[in-house]
């Protein structure tokens, strides 16, 4: 194992500070959706490799149409890792089998690696994809919830297959699937059947096949949903490994935010077939009122008396070891309780995440909130019953310090 | 019959049935195969999604299952003889056979592709694969193990439908078992015959379960799982050498069986006959008389009496024997055929029988007397006890009188039954008339039991060697009929049936 994994496979629970957590499930965010910022594109550091124009799929069955994709804008930088997380039916699967034409977008576009491909799907009724889609798939990665290997093959012949379709010998072939087992570690099982594999080894070959076609672009579509967390986290690693050794860009799908702070470079949340947010992770986690934040670190902690104001505020990188707390009470003279902390890393940086309570109404702690924010901190004034929740000025200061880009839930 | 008699029956059946099931399968699979793949691309959601093929396969495909087979085998005659030149034979009777197996195996098939994981579809999808790839690469190769089950399921239905291969001349194990078991009494070659066949379909299942367990076992499945890996080698191996056995040796066999069937030689007189006694007049012939004679017979047995004659008249076949007068003369009238007698041979006298009654006195009024149901016997038994003062007909009744034309019935009460059936109902009856091939299966002696017999002389039910019109002067004809009118076929029919079936030499009289 590489140095870093340890620390990317970190247990949430995991705490390098002396700070106390409390971890309860949090919910769905109950913020006013005024508190959102307004929307804005994302910025274009690097190459986008994957990006869906004003995406829509409308399922039309004999007695209703279902809206899976509402007009989704998605970005995907080469070499990132992006993470799709929403509940089950938000329309996550539509747009990662829309990214490679699985599914007939209803309008707008897709484009890979520069290609439009939405322009290559055949015309009218006709489903059959035509030769430039299907070689255009041919260098995208698919790899699926549950494995979708062939019981008919061995281990080596699913790997060959997509490499029959590109067309390579015989000989090539079997160079090249043993490699591919190789690069996973499954080198051994090369003629074994798919049924006398583990659920992580199952998952493992159909990686490699996946990356048979030299893809640029994997494609994963809940990958490790059908994984228990132990494997999970293994596999998680091994897409990890392959975005950093082969510069591979990877779009996952999940509806576990573990996968995203495991993994993810950047995340969107979908809901109802739109994103609600979407930005790099840090750039996320620095964003008030991002649910998304809120979700990957869930920090808890009750108020102690009513009449009091609750903050959540997170650290990034340099500031999680800066003592502000200590500051603020001493330039202040205010008594601060922690309700609530965690410390954690996300994407490879340390984050730290505190829930606080200070005396007096929101009105009474502008000024030390005001501080807070300008020690470079995210400072969120938390919906907690009890707490008066008033509107937080809108100021620049709240803008995270990458993209991110916070809609207005959808409706 | 003894075992010597029979294993030639059993050996001739059992190759036609192997010969005819196994060509009708090959076809039913290569057909049915891309007809089940393609209602599955075609249905809906499907690769190929197109609702109007799917529906027109669809149709022909429940309208080919709904056919009973024997209607299927009389409406394809046309077909049949377009593909193979004759509708009549082995070969002929896998047309019929192979297609009513296809429509079955075709939705065998379609629910065997169904089964497979529409995830594995998209998989090869994602990779770049086409249709082609999806259906050899994927669908196919992951529904093997139900086609293999399917396969095992249309060649036992096929063994089946091959029974009544006998219809048009087909032979197999299974009209073996109706000509011999059921309509001649041989209960001993019913017996052997039907042994044979569930032999065969055991084993045909056995061969069909063990290759998709060997398959299952090979892709690690269940069973595979749980056996040692020396184990699940061994049984690999077993299934291998099994199925590459089959594909080898069973295509191979068929191949030279259907080419030694093929041989169609001119110099050989094929004859249209019924199984008894015709057919093995002509096997009496073929085996001791026609050699002498420079005579070659090719002798094809039909359990049926309409296909012989169509079969004459349109040249597949150059005679027939099988049929009387009355009988050919309602046919050419009815079909427009132009078939001829050329010499009679023997007759089938009815005869009235009693196991009750030991004279024709005892038949008092209320007792009751079995009578054929087919128009030609019935109105001949009528006619039988009409002449021998049991009931009255009206005058000038026909050659087919029926219970209606009876003036006085003396108070009998009559039941009317299949001719194969009468004797059968013997014990139930007072009396009953009877033909004589069935009588004498039965164990009766028509010389001995019977209260009232027909007359041979001058009796216009002999069966006769019958052409086409023209054909009459054949010297191959002239030969024949020579032989058929000989000594020794005399004393033949007179050894073998004992009475009843009676010589009745000469020629037809108008
Ligand atoms: N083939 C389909 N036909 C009809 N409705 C569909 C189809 N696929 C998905 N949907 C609907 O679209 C919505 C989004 O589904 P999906 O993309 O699978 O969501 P997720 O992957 O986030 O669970 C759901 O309401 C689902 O029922
Ligand atoms: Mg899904």
């Amino acid at each position: 194992m590489r140095p870093g994994a340890a620390a990317t496979a970190r247990h949430l629970g995991e705490l390098q500070h002396a700070t106390e957590r409390t971890a309860p499930s949090c919910a769905l965010s109950a913020r006013p959706a005024w508190a959102y910022g307004s929307p804005h594109t994302p910025t274009n550091n690097g190459n986008t490799v994957i990006t869906t124009q004003d995406l829509t799929k409308v399922y039309r069955t004999r007695d209703r149409e279902v809206t899976a994709l509402d007009g989704v804008n998605l970005h995907v930088r080469e070499g990132e890792v992006f993470g799709v997380v929403g509940q089950s039916g938000a329309g996550k699967s539509s747009l990662i089998r829309c990214v490679n034409l699985l599914e007939r977008p209803t309008s707008g576009t897709v484009t890979v690696d520069g290609q439009d491909l939405t322009a290559l799907a055949g015309k009218g009724n006709d489903k059959r994809a035509g030769r430039e889609l299907r070689a255009a798939r041919g260098r995208i990665g698919m790899v699926f919830q549950h494995f979708n290997l062939l019981s008919s093959r061995t281990v080596l012949g699913n790997v060959e297959l997509p490499l029959e379709i590109l067309g390579h010998s015989g000989q090539e072939r079997t160079r090249k699937a043993r490699e591919l087992l190789d690069l996973v570690g499954l080198a051994d099982k090369a003629n074994t059947h798919p049924a006398q594999l583990s659920g992580g080894q199952k998952q493992r070959v159909g990686i490699a096949r996946a990356l048979a076609g030299d893809p640029k672009v994997l494609l994963s579509d809940e990958a490790t949903s059908a994984l228990d967390p132990e494997t999970t986290r293994s596999v998680l690693q091994l897409l990890r490994d392959l975005n950093k050794q082969l510069g591979l860009t990877v779009l996952l799908i999940t509806h576990e935010m573990e996968v995203v702070k495991a993994v993810c470079d950047s995340a969107a949340l979908m809901k109802n077939g739109r994103f609600t947010e979407s930005g790099t992770v840090p750039g996320l986690l620095a964003t008030p009122g991002s649910e998304l934040a809120r979700e990957l670190f869930p920090v808890g902690g009750v108020p102690s008396a009513p009449g009091r104001t609750v903050v959540d505020v997170t650290f990034h990188g340099e500031t999680t070891t800066e003592p502000v707390i200590s500051k603020l009470s001493r330039t202040y003279n205010v008594d601060i309780s922690i309700l609530g902390a965690a410390m954690d890393t996300v994407a490879g940086k340390q984050v730290g995440r505190m829930r606080i309570e200070l005396p007096g109404s929101f009105e009474d702690n502008v000024v030390p909130i005001g501080f807070l924010r300008e020690q470079g901190l995210t400072v969120d004034v938390a919906a907690v019953a009890g707490s008066p929740g008033l509107p937080v000025p809108d100021d620049g200061g709240r803008r995270g310090p990458e993209d991110v880009r916070v809609e207005e839930g959808a409706k | 019959m003894s075992w010597s008699e029979i294993q030639p029956l059993l050996s001739q059946g059992f190759l036609d049935t192997l010969y005819m099931v196994g060509w009708s399968t090959l076809i039913a699979v290569l057909i049915g195969l891309p007809l089940g793949v393609l209602l599955v691309l075609t249905d809906r959601g499907g690769l190929l999604g197109n609702a109007p093929v799917n529906k027109v396969v669809g149709a022909i495909v429940n309208i080919g299952r709904s056919l009973p087979f024997i209607i299927l085998l009389i409406a394809l005659i046309p077909f049949t003889r377009f593909l193979v030149g004759s509708f009549i034979g082995p070969t002929a009777a896998i047309v019929p056979l192979a297609i009513g197996a296809i429509p079955f195996f075709a939705r065998l098939v379609e629910s065997a592709v169904r089964e497979v994981d529409k995830g594995l579809v998209e998989a090869v999808q994602a990779m770049g694969g086409g249709t082609p790839t999806v259906v050899f690469k994927a669908l196919l190769p992951q529904a093997l193990p139900s086609l293999v089950a399917g396969l095992t399921t249309t060649v036992i239905v096929l063994i089946g439908y091959s029974a009544m291969a006998g219809t048009v001349g087909g032979g197999g194990l299974g009209s073996v078992a109706v000509q011999y078991g059921y309509q001649r009494f041989e209960t001993s070659v019913m017996i052997a015959t039907v042994v044979a066949l569930i032999v065969i379909v055991t084993a045909v299942q056995l061969v069909g379960d063990a290759v998709v367990r060997g398959v299952a076992a090979h892709r690690g499945g269940a069973a595979g799982g749980a056996a040692g890996a020396s184990g699940r080698l061994a049984r690999l191996g077993r299934g291998r050498t099994v199925a590459v056995t089959a594909a080898v040796v069973v295509p191979l066999a068929l191949i030279g069986y259907g080419l030694g069937t093929g041989g169609d030689d001119k110099q050989t007189l094929k004859v249209a006959a019924s199984p008894t006694p015709h057919a093995e007049i002509l096997e009496y012939v073929e085996k001791n008389l026609a050699k002498k004679e420079g005579l070659k017979l090719d002798i094809r047995k039909f359990n049926d009496y309409v296909v012989p004659n169509t079969a004459t008249e349109s040249g597949e076949v150059d005679a027939n024997f099988f049929q009387h007068k009355p009988y050919l003369d309602d046919f050419n009238e009815k079909k427009n055929t132009h078939i001829e007698p050329v010499v009679n041979v023997e007759l089938e006298p009815l005869a009235l029988y009693s196991k009750k009654a030991g004279d024709l006195k005892d038949l008092t009024a209320g007792k009751t007397v079995a009578v054929p149901n087919d128009s030609t016997n019935e109105g001949r038994a009528l006619h039988l006890l009409a002449d021998n003062g049991v009931i009255e007909l009206k005058s000038g009744a026909g050659a087919e009188a029926t219970l209606g034309d009876v003036t006085d019935d003396k108070g009998l009460n009559f039941k009317e039954l299949e001719a194969a059936s009468v004797p059968r109902a013997l014990d139930d009856v007072d009396a009953a008339v009877i033909n004589g091939n069935y009588a004498v299966d039965t164990g009766l002696n028509p010389s001995k039991d019977a209260l009232a017999a027909e007359k041979v002389k001058g009796n216009p039910y002999a069966n006769f060697l019958a052409v086409k019109d023209g054909n009459q002067d054949d010297p191959r004809i002239k030969k024949l009929a020579k032989l058929l009118n000989s000594d020794e076929v005399k004393h033949f029919i007179e050894n073998k049936y004992k009475g009843g079936i009676a010589p009745a030499f000469g020629p037809v009289g108008s």
